[in-house]
């Protein structure tokens, strides 16, 4: 597994994300069924190839009976069935499972294979079963391809709002022989996650996996991903879209209305807010000498700085950019302690200039302000609370 | 109590191997030093006939499946049964040496060198055994010999689990199976379902902490009871602050804190990782 930043395709981001790769900003990109019919995906995974990126498929059977038009082009979406269903399927259906995988992914021509799973729960012994026996196919596939097998840890919340939950569910889902993971959480209905117990619980399970000592990708982690490379992760997994900037089951809901924002303003990705202002209507309102500190470098927002009209899709884009570098410099950075540091530094300066911003009366209306400190406090107790696990990653490295 | 069969007996049912003196026989088995025509030593083991040929065929399939230097070797395995004449064995590669259990001996510790070599060895038969999904179950010094030039091989797979096939404990629970001394938290408190590689890291852990401290991370010659032992590997820290303990190099006393971790998910991922370790540690 490549060290740093995997673009997460979301729908309609397949050029964008090929934009980021020319540029130099990822090593990695993520397609799923979801979001390109089969066919499409095949041939954006030959331009990302050649972009220099590796390719790989999460064929997303979270919530495994979902499906949509493009899933359909793929052929493995007969087995897009109920998790009871799935916990009966044959051994003979697994056979044709199988041949599923492998046809994908030598068409992707995939780097490794990212085993599918359903997302852990609470006290679902079924569904630890179900996932021990979705890799081991997977897993037979991936050995006869030469290619390494990464298994799927997505933890429902019935799991990470508990410590002890957490860890006995990470045990179970720990025991596959695989070759790194792919993991991610589900948290509480936010629009980013911001309460410091669960947030500092999934950095610990991070850092389980970290301490593992295979290649761990934190999938769907979006700006989150700022914490990532502190607990240990090998990459991260960012996109533009929202329903990507943590794990959440709402991205394989039926659509509601016309979705993507419809006509709201731009949001500008600060670096220095660690989140996002709206565009123009609250970066106006800044006095300018705060108006001079939020501003984040990149190819995308020149007509910011001089409050000209400034499109989505470029906002879009800002946003990929600045996490990709911001991640790209962590990733370079191989001490976990070291990039919890570095990030909790970075957060309290943006808890300070949110504070700057209050003080000038401008109230964010995107509440993008709520989770930086409890972010920072989490990093801070994994630190001074997980220090064993960190002298353990350091024993390995 | 073990099984014993009469060395006279023996020597009349199999002709075709030179008897050189019995070994130490288990519940299930009857061990005899033996050797061929050719003049190999071997080990021939007499199987009870009580024994479950289910849990045997494990043994067998577990032991056929493995080629490390650190796992006893397979040579024969032989059951047939004709009107007054009955046959049912196996034949091992013998092992000169001695156990492990010989070695390891309260307030003598080992030197830090000698446990990064000996047991990164053991990882390497312990990772053989991960490759073929083989859970030992019962590690335990005397189930290790220490063969002449001192490297390991893990002996006695007669609990070991195929985890890629069903269990064959009948009990409900099912995980209480082995010595409690080397127990892991799951053989005590948990089910079937959670028994898996990490189970003997944990019993790795308690021997690799025994050779270095001298004394057992766990039990201790005042406990009288299955309860107290349970309690103490379970729920109980106080291996972490023992005096041979905090005395160790620091990276020691990160390695066993991390092997003797009551969940499996904070033990280290397999034996392999713990090898490169120990190599890093001095262990060749």
């Amino acid at each position: 597994m490549r060290r740093g930043v995997w673009h997460q395709c979301g729908n309609r981001s397949q050029k964008l994300v090929e934009e980021q790769l020319l540029l130099g900003a990822g090593v990695g990109v993520i397609l799923s069924p979801r979001d390109l019919s089969r066919d499409g995906a095949i041939a954006y995974a030959k331009r990302y190839r050649t972009a220099g990126a590796d390719v790989l498929i999460d064929q997303q059977f979270f919530v495994p009976d979902f499906t949509n038009a493009q899933c359909g082009t793929y052929p493995i979406s007969k087995f897009r069935t109920s998790v009871s269903a799935l916990n009966k399927i044959s051994d003979q259906d697994l056979i044709d499972f199988q041949n599923e995988l492998r046809i994908d992914h030598v068409a992707f021509k995939a780097s490794a294979m990212i085993a599918p799973a359903v997302v852990y729960e609470a006290g679902r012994a079924d569904i630890v079963q179900l996932n021990s026996r979705l890799f081991n196919a997977a897993k037979a596939v991936a050995s006869e391809l030469s290619i390494p097998i990464y298994a799927t840890v997505v933890l429902g919340k019935s799991v990470t709002s508990s410590d002890q939950t957490m860890q006995s569910t990470l045990s179970q889902a720990t025991a596959s022989n695989c070759d790194g993971w792919y993991f991610g959480f589900e948290f509480e209905e936010e629009r980013i996650p911001s309460v410091r117990d669960t947030i500092r619980r999934c950095c610990a399970a991070g850092l389980t996996l970290a301490c593992t000592g295979k290649p761990a990708l934190h999938a769907y982690a979006g700006p989150m991903g700022l914490l990532s490379f502190g607990f240990g992760a090998t990459g991260v997994g960012i996109g533009h879209s929202q329903n990507l900037w943590q794990f959440t089951r709402d991205r394989w809901a039926p659509p509601s209305g016309e979705g993507g924002g419809g006509h709201a303003p731009p949001r500008y990705f600060s670096k220095p807010l660690w989140g996002t202002i709206v565009y123009p209507d609250e970066t106006t309102q800044l006095p300018l000498t705060l108006r001079n500190q939020i501003w984040s470098p990149s190819p995308f927002n020149t007509p910011v700085t001089s409050g000209l009209p400034w499109s989505r899709w470029d906002a879009n884009k800002h946003l990929v950019y600045v996490l990709a570098q911001q991640y790209s410099l962590m990733a370079a950075e191989t001490d976990p302690r070291k990039n919890a540091k570095a990030a909790i530094a970075l957060l309290d300066g943006a808890v300070n200039l949110h504070a700057a911003i209050r003080q000038a009366n401008v109230f964010l209306t995107d509440k993008t302000n709520v989770y930086q400190a409890n972010w920072k406090l989490a990093l801070e107790d994994l630190l001074s609370n997980n220090s064993a696990d960190f002298d353990f990653l350091e024993l390995l490295r | 109590m073990p099984y014993t069969v009469d060395l006279n007996t023996v020597i009349a049912m199999f002709p075709e191997y030179s008897f050189i003196g019995p070994l130490t026989p288990s519940e299930q088995k009857a061990a005899f030093h033996v050797k061929d025509k050719a003049g190999v030593d071997l080990c021939l083991k007499l199987i009870a006939p009580n024994y479950e040929r289910d849990r045997l065929d494990r043994e067998i399939l577990a032991l056929q499946a493995i080629d490390n230097a650190g796992v006893v070797k397979l040579v024969e395995y032989t059951f047939s049964s004709k009107p007054g004449s009955w046959r049912h064995y196996i034949v091992e590669e013998f092992i000169e040496g001695q156990d492990l259990q010989g070695s390891i001996i309260a307030g003598k510790p080992w030197l830090a060198k000698a446990v990064a070599g000996f047991f990164a060895k053991l990882c390497d038969g312990l990772t053989a055994l991960r490759d073929k999904e083989i859970v030992h179950r019962d590690l335990k010094p005397a189930n290790i010999r220490v063969r002449p030039d001192g490297s390991p091989a893990i002996i006695d797979f007669g609990l070991a689990r195929h985890l890629a096939l069903p269990d064959l404990t009948q009990t409900a629970a099912g995980a209480d199976i082995g010595t409690p001394r080397y127990f892991a938290p799951e053989q005590f408190e948990g089910t079937k379902h959670d028994i898996d590689h990490r189970t003997d890291l944990f019993a790795l852990g308690i021997i690799m902490y025994e050779a270095l401290t001298g004394e057992s991370p766990f039990f201790n010659a005042g406990m009288t009871t299955r309860a107290q032992l349970q309690q103490a590997v379970c729920h109980s820290r106080d291996h972490l602050i023992k005096t041979s303990f905090i005395q160790l190099d620091p990276r020691w006393c990160t390695l066993l804190s991390r092997l003797l971790e009551q969940e499996r998910a904070k033990r280290p991922a397999d034996a392999a990782q713990v090898a490169n370790i120990l190599r890093k540690l001095g262990g060749i």
